[in-house]
């Protein structure tokens, strides 16, 4: 150990310049792949694939979550992306597959490649979905700040009854920001209990 | 001379049988945009769905009920127009209406819901 040490010092020129060079790399790292990950979370990235910008996004454009009274909205990765870090970035690694099939397979680079697998692209979302309780519909709606009185009737007793029946958001809510696949819901496929991880 | 006959016959019976089923066509198309559009609008979607089990029957179950039945149409566009009580878990509802009073708007989500 002294020895490394006393290398270290008679070389001391060589170590600085590594611990500065070490120090620089590690800030553009960080501030590179925290700006790498703000872009890809933006509106304009998502649509910048026609895939997008052309089928899920059109749907998705004059829903409650695009336009509303107050102008609050939820985008692509409000709803398709954890807020959490590490759960972002394992879901951002995810998302690579897309590029993959962006670029080289162009599984839904038509209209009619995507309406064949709407249905399958739809179920990778509710299994998620149910997986985690519907996080990302939780992550702006909470459900103990609801407040019952300025819910209507009918949604009161829905929404006890989903209680009830161990229900979560997709169950019922789904198809809201894109057109409802033909075949069995969250529901049916994956049951009514929440499924654990 | 016969022939001729005949054969104008034949070709009114043609012509008559072609407007008939043009006209069928036009009533019947549905403009499924305008259709969905005010189905979500009208919030129909909270209790049914197109194929799926919600608390409401989907679509597709109403359409089967009501395939080849003369008074289809007008059962539906009542139903949907005057908030009738529906039963629903044993608790009695008003059904929601539909958020439109123009005629062929209402029609045109009835033979939306009766084509799927």
């Amino acid at each position: 150990m002294s020895e490394l040490l006393k290398k270290m010092r008679q070389r001391w020129k060589l170590v600085l310049g590594l611990a500065i060079t070490g120090l620089f790399v590690s800030v553009a790292l960080v501030i590179g792949g925290a700006y790498g990950l703000a872009v890809t979370s933006t509106e304009e990235f998502c649509i910048s694939c026609h895939e997008m910008k052309s089928n899920v996004y059109a749907e998705y454009k004059g829903t409650i979550h695009d336009t509303n009274r107050t102008g609050v909205r939820a985008i692509c990765t409000n709803c398709h992306v954890p807020h959490e870090p590490i759960d972002l970035i394992k879901r951002k690694i995810q998302a690579t597959g897309e590029l993959y099939h962006h670029f080289v397979t162009g599984s839904i680079d038509t209209r009619e490649k995507f309406e064949a697998k709407r249905y399958e692209l739809a179920t990778h979302v509710w299994k998620r979905m149910k997986e985690t309780d519907s996080h990302e519909c939780r992550n702006c709606h909470k459900e103990e700040k609801m407040n019952l009185e300025l819910q209507t009737a009918k949604a009161k007793l829905r929404h006890a009854k989903g209680k009830a029946e161990g229900l979560t958001c997709i169950d019922c809510h789904f198809a809201i920001a894109h057109k409802e696949p033909e075949g069995p819901g969250p529901r049916e496929l994956f049951g009514p209990k929440v499924a654990t991880q | 001379m016969n022939r001729t006959y005949v054969s104008t016959i034949l070709r009114t019976l043609l012509a008559v049988g072609l407007t008939g089923g043009a006209m069928l066509v036009q009533a019947q198309a549905v403009d499924v945009a305008a259709a969905e559009k005010l189905i979500t609008d009208s919030k129909c979607l909270k209790c049914h769905s197109v194929d799926k089990k919600k608390d409401g029957p989907s679509f597709k179950v109403t359409a089967a009920k009501y395939k080849g039945k003369a008074d289809a149409e007008a059962k539906l566009v009542t139903h949907v127009t005057t908030g009738p009580m529906v039963e629903i878990d044993g608790v009695k509802e008003e059904h929601t209406k539909i958020k439109s009073k123009d005629d062929a708007a209402i029609k045109n989500v009835v033979h939306y819901i009766l084509s799927r």
